[in-house]
């Protein structure tokens, strides 16, 4: 205990004392639209909106689900799809790439890193229109293609695969695979994959958000509502709400039923992120 | 698998995999990445490069010729485009500060014995990354509307009219969804970073009776200062590609124009069916992108004395 | 000792070999460009009427609209003809984002319901489908109110799309508002400027009307009553006039109520805080089309027996009145089945049966026979069981046949909510906002390379 400085106790009552104004600042929208995804329509604007009133989830969910012919679960559906099975693939080949440039040397090698950290830098909404100007002149607008084919695409993924193969799996293990006769690919499934799962696993989540939370791409890519995501899903009825109040209700209980999984999943699935945030953010 | 008589030493293969076998590792990657990023740019910067012409008569038919920069001039002459990105920078400006400050405040408050119930904070702070951004914007938008936000309806007990989605307010409004979206996450990579400091380097600091706000600011942020360039870096290149927070804005103010980014101006153009124009805007705002994140890498990279 | 991290590392390696980089992108350009060159469309021939021939089998035909209800007559339909099976979408959202982007897929439904304002942008689009060639079509113009027709077909004997509904404009006013304060209701601009001040004198949480900022189609309509023609086709080219001497003098006219704040700047037509300013008596009138005769009656049941509806207040003695609104349904391109949407478009929209059930849904018929419906020569309880449509009627005689709409309608629209919303927020005038509706108009018109000029 020698020689640390004290810390006062004004010091702790401020510091704690800020940290909870600014806890209760992230988390007030959330509650609020707890509240408010429990009350009927009409008390959205009567009651106070950070209490309850006639508790009535239950009835809303119901609403939710069968508002415009059960188009909300079409649309869960369709986030499900566009974020699981882009990013399964995404990690599949981010892996294949960035072990392949962390474990192999060729010609270019360092080229073909530049490229990707490149591609980091690129934002997806700038891809946006670009890539509807282009899939709208091969007609694949307004299909399942359009908003996975380039979801799939992640430099940052292949950056931290990257990192992770040479981090998780040694020279030497590869070395004596190859020496034992292995081709690559039998040795990446076999023995690499394996080693690398743990840090894959983040890959996999921080594509999964990034695909589940887009909105861009699939507000320019798709008009039929039966492929909207949940996200483009409710900004189209917010859009609407301004003229069929009854929609306000589903907006908000939507809101709430969209936030939910992912919350848990984060919750439960902590140490993956500060695992990869640390690899990004420190290597 | 056969087995192999004991090696002596370690043996260096030249080379390692064929190439045939490389290039089978890059390919399921570079090529959609070629597909999806690198061809679409190159198509929008040659859709760019054309105008539209028409066949004359009230309703001529169109077609596209080259066309040269004049769509770049119209993108340059436009006085909406001169707003949207004025508005974005003023954003920027702001709103990166000050939320990466917050972030840095939170990150070091973290790192120090001053807080017990720590992964309540860090919990707490990290939930609004699992927001997407639409739906913050819409809650948010919730909590602005004068009907229905229980803080306009506390502020209005208390004598104050606040107008969250007035001319004024409206861009800061939209600030401040971002803020909430993006404070826990910039604050989990600078927390990170300051997590993996090996302890050693406190010992020196400590043995001469530093307080902790002196290590705070003189040993920590400058070795995590990569994190906060690169939290800068990326945030920069978000606001420049502002979108979803003022387009949910827009739904229920009349103060968000709908040129009110550049991205918004980009989708409005193309909506307009100018598509070669669109382009010209989009490659314009890549640039601008890419001059502003790369630079600000370099010039912090040299003075981080890195 | 604070070490580089891999990531500045990995930077300057950007950094050395960007000019690789570039070179790549250049190279991929090239590429794309060369796979692209198919897709720009050379000039080709004035498109002549598609033919017209039964397809002799069962058909399926996509039908856009935005009117909610409008899915009941359409499974009416479904019911009578099996052989030409209509499938319904609501696009309310984007309508014609959703439509423009279908076009330059090639996905585009075979009917889609177009505003009348709206109608211009699309052709220069090649949107439509001259249906020309099928009699029924061109039969069907003596069934429609004939300003609905020139507009459908330009002024000339193409056939583009079927007229469904107007909205002549008309006055709706809370009579025991007025009477209350002793307010004589107003038939005249001036007198309506005049009840203006009388009415916020007496009740300084009461306006006379409210004005919407983001409601171009409503300020268009107001122009149109004032024969503010802002598009004319001459000498091969296109007449710009949006800032006219009549548009600025409807401008002055309504920047004079909100500077002197005699009418609200804050609420939005259609939405919940609106009908809950009614509701609390704040707004006395509301200047409005005929299909909006159901919003009162739905939204605010209480005030049934208050509400009237009296003709629009007239510039001086001139009893012209405006359209705001109205849709059409059109034929659009790659329509392969032009025989069997002509035979439901026309049914859709003159039909009396289906004219009255979309009646119903508050669309104001713009067929003859819609006009003639039982329902609308009956008095409508909400209203204190006045005639109301007999109000609508006239006003719709009253309609100037001559206003058109320009190509790039959306455009402008937009640009003149963007700039009204500033000057009702106080940051510049109306008549400011016509002058960035009116360079808007000229710009994008340019940009698109159609013929204009200032007129």
């Amino acid at each position: 205990m020698s020689g640390r400085p004290k810390e006062s106790r004004i010091s702790r009552t401020a510091a704690t004392a800020l940290m909870v104004l600014l806890a209760l600042y992230f988390l007030l929208p959330l509650y609020f639209l707890i509240v408010a995804a429990t009350k009927p329509q009409a008390d959205l604007v009567s009651t106070f909106g950070l209490w309850f009133s006639h508790f009535d989830l239950v009835g809303n969910l119901r609403t939710l689900l069968a508002q415009r012919d059960g188009i909300f679960g079409r649309w869960a559906l369709n986030s499900v799809i566009y974020a699981v099975v882009g990013a399964a693939i995404g990690t599949l080949i981010s892996a294949l790439c960035g072990y392949a440039l962390a474990k192999f040397r060729f010609r270019g090698r360092n080229f073909l890193f530049s490229v990707i950290l490149g591609g980091v830098l690129v934002p997806g909404t700038a891809l946006a229109l670009p890539l509807f100007l282009l899939f709208s002149a091969t007609g694949i607008v307004d299909t399942y293609l359009a908003v996975l084919l380039p979801s799939v695409v992640s430099p940052f993924g292949v950056y931290l695969a990257r990192i992770f193969a040479n981090a998780a799996v040694p020279d030497e293990l590869i070395e004596s695979a190859r020496l034992d006769g292995a081709g690559e690919f039998r040795t990446f499934f076999s023995v690499s994959f394996r080693l690398m799962t743990p840090s894959l696993v983040t890959v996999f989540l921080f594509q999964f958000v990034g695909i589940w939370n887009n909105f861009f791409l699939p507000l320019v890519m798709l008009q039929r509502e039966s492929l909207f995501p949940i996200t483009l899903g409710l900004y189209e009825w917010n859009g609407q709400a301004s003229r069929a109040s009854l929609l306000q209700g589903s907006v908000i209980t939507g809101s709430l039923v969209s936030i939910v999984p992912l919350i848990i999943v984060f919750i439960l699935l902590q140490r993956f992120w500060r695992t990869g945030l640390a690899a990004g953010s420190i290597k | 698998m056969t087995t192999h008589p004991a090696r002596e030493g370690r043996r260096l293969r030249g080379g390692g995999p064929r190439g045939g076998t490389v290039v089978a590792f890059l390919t399921p990657f570079f090529l959609p990445f070629a597909l999806f990023y690198l061809v679409p740019v190159g198509y929008a910067l040659w859709q760019s490069f054309r105008v539209i012409r028409r066949t004359g008569g009230q309703f001529g038919h169109a077609y596209t010729t080259f066309g040269g920069f004049d769509q770049y001039a119209q993108v340059f002459r436009n006085s909406e485009f001169g707003a949207s990105l004025g508005r974005v920078a003023l954003f920027g400006i702001v709103q990166v500060p000050v939320m990466l400050f917050v972030a840095l405040i939170m990150a070091l408050l973290l790192d120090t014995p001053l807080l017990r119930i720590k992964s309540f904070f860090r919990i707490a702070a990290f939930m609004p990354y699992a927001v997407p951004g639409v739906i913050a914007a819409i809650m948010w938008s919730f909590l602005y509307s004068p009907q229905l936000s229980p803080i306009v309806d506390l502020l209005n007990g208390i004598g104050l009219r606040p107008d969250f989605l007035g001319p004024g307010a409206v861009l800061w409004s939209a600030a401040n969804i971002s803020t909430w979206l993006w404070t826990g996450y910039n604050m989990l990579i600078m927390f990170s970073a300051l997590q993996s400091i090996p302890q050693e380097l406190y010992e020196a600091a400590k043995i001469d009776g530093a307080s902790n706000w002196a290590v705070a600011w003189r040993i920590k942020v400058p070795i995590i200062a990569p994190s906060i360039i690169l939290t800068t870096v990326f945030s920069i290149i978000g606001t420049l590609q502002l979108y979803a927070e003022p387009a949910v804005l827009r739904q229920i103010s009349s103060n968000i124009s709908s040129t009110f980014t550049p991205n918004m101006l980009a989708y409005a153009v193309a909506s307009g069916n100018n598509y070669q124009q669109a382009a010209a805007i989009s490659v314009t705002i890549a640039v601008i992108t890419f001059v502003l994140s790369f630079g600000f890498m370099k010039l912090t990279a040299k003075r981080a004395g890195l | 000792m604070p070490a580089a991290s891999i990531w500045e590392e990995d930077m300057s390696i950007v950094a050395r070999r960007i000019r690789l980089a570039g070179a790549a992108f250049t190279a991929l350009a090239g590429v794309a460009a060369l796979t692209a060159c198919s897709s720009s469309s050379s000039p080709g021939s004035t498109s002549d009427a598609a033919s017209c021939k039964p397809a002799g089998g069962t058909v399926t035909l996509q039908y856009w609209n935005t009117v909610p209800g409008m899915d009941q007559i359409v499974a009416l339909w479904n019911q009578k003809n099996p052989t030409i099976k209509v499938e319904i979408k609501n696009v309310s959202n984007d309508q014609y984002g959703q439509i423009g982007n279908a076009l330059k897929a090639g996905t585009a439904p075979e009917l889609a319901q177009v505003g009348y304002d709206e109608l211009a942008n699309l052709r220069i689009q090649d949107a439509f489908v001259d249906a020309s060639a099928c009699t029924d079509a061109t039969a069907a113009k003596d069934k429609f109110v004939p300003w609905t027709w020139s507009q459908t077909s330009f002024g000339g004997t193409g056939v583009f799309a079927m007229p469904q509904d107007t909205g002549p404009m008309a006055l709706f006013v809370r009579s025991d508002i007025f009477q209350k304060h002793g307010v004589a209701i107003p038939k005249t601009w001036d007198e309506y400027a005049a009840a203006a001040q009388k009415l916020h004198a007496a009740d300084p949480n009461l306006t006379i009307t409210f004005f919407d900022p983001n409601n171009a189609e409503w300020f268009n309509g107001l122009l149109w009553q004032n024969s503010a023609r802002m598009y004319q086709y001459a000498d091969n080219k296109w007449q710009v006039t949006v800032d006219s001497t009549q548009s600025q003098q409807v401008a002055e006219y309504w920047q004079k109520l909100i500077a002197a704040k005699l009418v609200r700047t804050d609420l939005a037509n259609t939405s919940p805080p609106m009908y809950a300013a009614y509701e609390k008596n704040q707004v006395a009138t509301y200047v409005g089309a005929a299909w909006a005769y159901g919003m009162f009656r739905d939204n605010l049941p209480k005030q049934a027996g208050e509400w009237t509806i009296v003709p629009m207040p007239t510039w001086g003695s001139n009893p012209a009145s405006g359209d705001w609104g109205g849709s059409t349904v059109a034929f659009m391109k790659g329509n392969k089945h032009l025989y069997e949407s002509v035979k439901f478009n026309v049914w859709l929209n003159s039909d009396p049966e289906a004219v009255a059930l979309e009646n119903k849904q508050g669309l104001y018929p713009a067929s003859l026979a819609g006009l003639q419906l039982p329902a609308l020569s009956a008095g409508v309880p909400y209203y204190d069981n006045e005639k109301i449509f007999d109000v609508f009627a006239d006003s719709s005689k009253n309609i100037d046949t001559n206003f058109a709409w320009g190509p790039t309608q959306k455009t402008v629209n937009l640009a003149l909510q963007d700039a009204m919303a500033k000057a009702a927020a106080g940051n510049g005038t109306l008549r400011d906002a016509l002058k960035a509706a009116q360079d808007k108009a000229l710009s994008s018109m340019k940009d698109q390379a159609i013929p204009a000029v200032a007129g």
